[in-house]
């Protein structure tokens, strides 16, 4: 175990140097009209970064979920405008059908009845419309997810229309009038798990950007003056930004727990695990939103009317907390999700689902 | 920021944790069946037959060492036990306090002759602490206690009164803090512990103040020149501070901060059963999701100050035992809005059914428990402390 703790110390370490060095605030605003940073991208591609958690077998970096998350975590503290999340996603589809893994920036979606896929000979003919695929517009290949069958697309036969979310990161929509699939294979990943993977990981990258909003905040309050003493020395601030701690440390601890259970059980397929993920991916995906609702207002309540403008940094990390909750279901998709099984369960098997792990 | 050093997502409940965990249960179910305690919810009941049962099975003093009684298992065995205890509201009064305060301060402490004394008679069931810690005049500002010892020959005349004391009317002994030297600019020296015999020792006088409800779980004890012999005396005299408050980190964080109305969610999941209405199944999401998060807080904290982690010592989570317990106490009222909102019904005491008797409870004591222990607002200047540096 702390092999493990040691050499995700050390991720954690290279990658935050590498964020520190290459995230700038220009940057930061150039990629709030582009929806993403194609130089970031190639400083992290220099570090194989993004290919942390694809097996190396199928072209990745190597490494553990857990690895993943905490490079994610990092990532989203510097509110970084890339990909990261959703090349791992895609390239964890690809690998699961024996596909490899591209060197390049990667997105992917899973397919709704919208979505037709005709076999055309040996290559597969894909038509559908994709609503807001995250960084479509940077993506090298769309990874499809549909009926078992995993689809890799090139993105330059596909229609874009441009779109964003709160805090302006890329979420396009994505046509393809039968594009054939560059390649195709059978998988065992449903799209309930690519689901919970996207829900697991967009609640460690909220968990992350809180972590950045609370230091600001922090910072914020022991500089600031006003009524002749610091705003760190009034307690109703202290009060405010302890509460806020509380928050991110809840945020951070569901995300980082779930990706423990989702490492150790997403490959079992009995009951019981099925329960314990469903728990453990809806704790995070709903616990890390809570906390971006209250960590997010109270982080700009402390820096008042300083922390919502366009130069101030606040925003890049509030901005994506915030918008992160409405992606792979927010929190009351998995509330209802959980609610519903642990009714279904009973009050007798209440208690010894909780407390199985 | 918080929780450095910890590895969330190795987090694991070991397989002895797990085999202890039905034991535990099954023994509780039990009980349960065979009525032999009515749960309450709110405080936990003084019951010393059932605190024998629990004992004869070396529950009590689970973690510490075999020649004072104990088992040596870990703090994550432990944890279990906790857990099951307030998952069926167990009526653990009678040993909880020496299980969770006396016992370790002792063990950590304590002299030969106070271990002995004390700590296989915990064990056993046999003897009931209980705290002697606020003052009238003393709540959250603990340092303030007025009680006073006297240097005599051979021990300690002390002098005060104790007030919010859980179950001094039915416990053998108490730890008691008070002044052994004038107060200084150092408002937290010349403070000292001292273990006092309840039953035994003349001018010690316990009378009962009464909850909002009538119930009777709290005291005030007088102490009148009582005599307290030197071998008495916990640890260093004048380091009664410290020895307190560094036992913190694990009292503020363990399953009792989130789960005493814990029983009453299983009875509102009882109540709803395979309901189809969307609130209730957004409702029970949400307090699952908060409840499982809470827990892996509180276990990473449990297994970080396990000596078996090798991190004892190594790591400060006192902030973060503070989060969890800050958190945990507002969750326990989530709950009970919960039920409340749920399930309309006017909740009374003495409901013959279980869900109405629990909401009810629990609606009364939900004032408590974000004041012992620790008030939320004392808290919350502790956590902010750590994040925003020393405040002048």
């Amino acid at each position: 175990m702390t092999d493990t703790i040691d050499t995700r110390r050390m991720l954690t370490d290279v990658a935050t140097r590498l964020f520190a060095d290459h995230v700038t605030p220009k940057m930061l605003d150039v990629a709030k009209h582009e929806g993403w940073s194609l130089a970031l991208w190639d400083e992290l591609a220099k570090a194989e970064l993004p290919w942390v958690g694809v097996p190396e077998a199928a072209g990745g970096a190597g490494g553990t979920l857990s690895d993943v998350a905490a490079v994610l975590r990092v990532a989203a503290r510097h509110a970084a405008p890339v990909p990261l999340a959703e090349t791992y996603l895609a390239g964890w589809l690809l690998a699961s059908a024996n596909l490899d893994v591209p060197r390049a920036p990667l997105t992917m979606a899973a397919a709704d009845a919208e979505i037709s896929a005709v076999k055309n000979g040996a290559a597969w003919r894909i038509s559908g419309v994709f609503k807001r695929v995250p960084f479509a517009r940077a993506a090298k290949q769309l990874v499809l997810l549909a009926e078992g069958q995993v689809f890799a697309v090139d993105m330059a036969t596909c229609g874009i229309t441009p779109g964003r979310n709160l805090a302006s990161e890329a979420r396009d929509d994505v046509m393809l009038d039968g594009v054939t699939a560059l390649a195709t294979g059978p998988t065992l990943v449903t799209c309930e798990a690519l689901h919970a993977r996207g829900a697991l990981l967009r609640a460690v990258q909220i968990g992350g950007a809180l972590e950045h909003a609370l230091d600001l905040a922090c910072e914020h309050a022991k500089i600031r003056t006003q009524f002749g003493r610091r705003l760190a020395q009034f307690q109703a601030i202290q009060q405010e930004i302890a509460r806020a701690g509380g928050e991110v440390a809840a945020a951070v601890a569901a995300a980082l727990s779930a990706t423990g259970v989702v490492e150790r059980l997403a490959d079992h397929q009995d009951v019981q695990s099925a329960q314990q993920l469903l728990m453990a991916v809806a704790s995070a995906k709903i616990r890390a939103p809570d906390a971006a609702r209250e960590a997010a207002a109270i982080a700009h309540q402390v820096h008042g009317a300083i922390g919502v403008t366009d130069e101030y940094a606040l925003h890049h990390v509030t901005l994506r907390a915030l918008a992160w909750r409405e992606e792979f279901g927010n929190e009351v998709y998995w509330s209802m999700a959980l609610g519903r099984a642990m009714l279904a369960g009973g009050a007798d098997d209440y208690w010894p689902a909780l407390s199985a792990a | 920021m918080f929780f450095e050093n910890i590895d969330f997502s190795a987090l694991e409940l070991p397989q002895a944790a797990r085999k202890l965990r039905d034991d535990v249960r099954a023994f509780l179910q039990q009980e349960l069946a065979a009525g032999s305690y009515t749960p309450h919810l709110g405080h936990a009941e003084f019951d010393s037959a059932f605190t024998k049962k629990v004992a004869a099975r070396g529950w009590i003093g689970l973690t510490w060492p075999k020649q004072y009684g104990g088992q040596e298992r870990s703090y994550l065995e432990r944890f279990v036990v906790t857990e099951e205890m307030l998952a069926f509201a167990a009526p653990c009064a009678a040993h909880w306090f020496g299980d969770r305060q006396t016992g370790p301060s002792l063990l950590r402490y304590g002299s030969e002759f106070l271990k002995q004394k004390y700590l296989p008679g915990i064990t056993r069931g046999e003897i009931a602490f209980a705290l002697g810690m606020s003052e009238p005049g003393s709540g959250s500002d603990l340092a303030s206690v007025r009680t006073r010892a006297e240097k005599v020959a051979g021990g300690w005349r002390v002098t005060g009164q104790k007030v919010w004391t859980s179950w001094a009317h039915k416990a053998d002994a108490f730890f008691v803090l008070c002044r052994t030297a004038p107060l200084t600019d150092d408002r937290h020296a010349g403070l000292s512990q001292l273990v006092i015999d309840i039953k035994t020792s003349p001018g010690v006088t316990v009378r009962p103040i009464r909850f909002m409800s009538g119930e009777h779980h709290f005291n005030e004890v007088f102490l009148d020149n009582v005599f307290v012999p030197d071998s008495h005396v916990v640890g260093e005299v004048g380091q009664g501070w410290k020895q307190i408050t560094s036992e913190l980190a694990l009292e503020r964080s363990g399953p009792e901060r989130f789960m005493t109305t814990f029983p009453l969610l299983v009875e509102l999941i009882r109540r709803l059963g395979k309901s189809d209405d969307a609130r209730a199944q957004e409702m029970v999401g949400r307090l699952t999701a908060r409840l499982w998060t809470l827990r892996r807080m509180s276990l990473a904290i449990a297994l970080a100050l396990d000596p078996s982690s090798g991190k004892q010592g190594a790591v400060d989570l006192g902030t973060e035992a503070a989060l969890v317990k800050d958190m945990g106490t507002f969750y326990e009222r989530e709950i009970v809005d919960a039920a409340r909102l749920l399930v309309a019904l006017e909740p009374t005491l003495d409901a013959d059914d279980t869900f109405e008797r629990f909401l009810a409870q629990c609606v009364v004591n939900a004032p408590v428990s974000t004041i012992r222990g620790g008030t939320t607002q004392v808290l919350r200047t502790l956590i902010a402390r750590r994040l925003l540096g020393a405040l002048k």
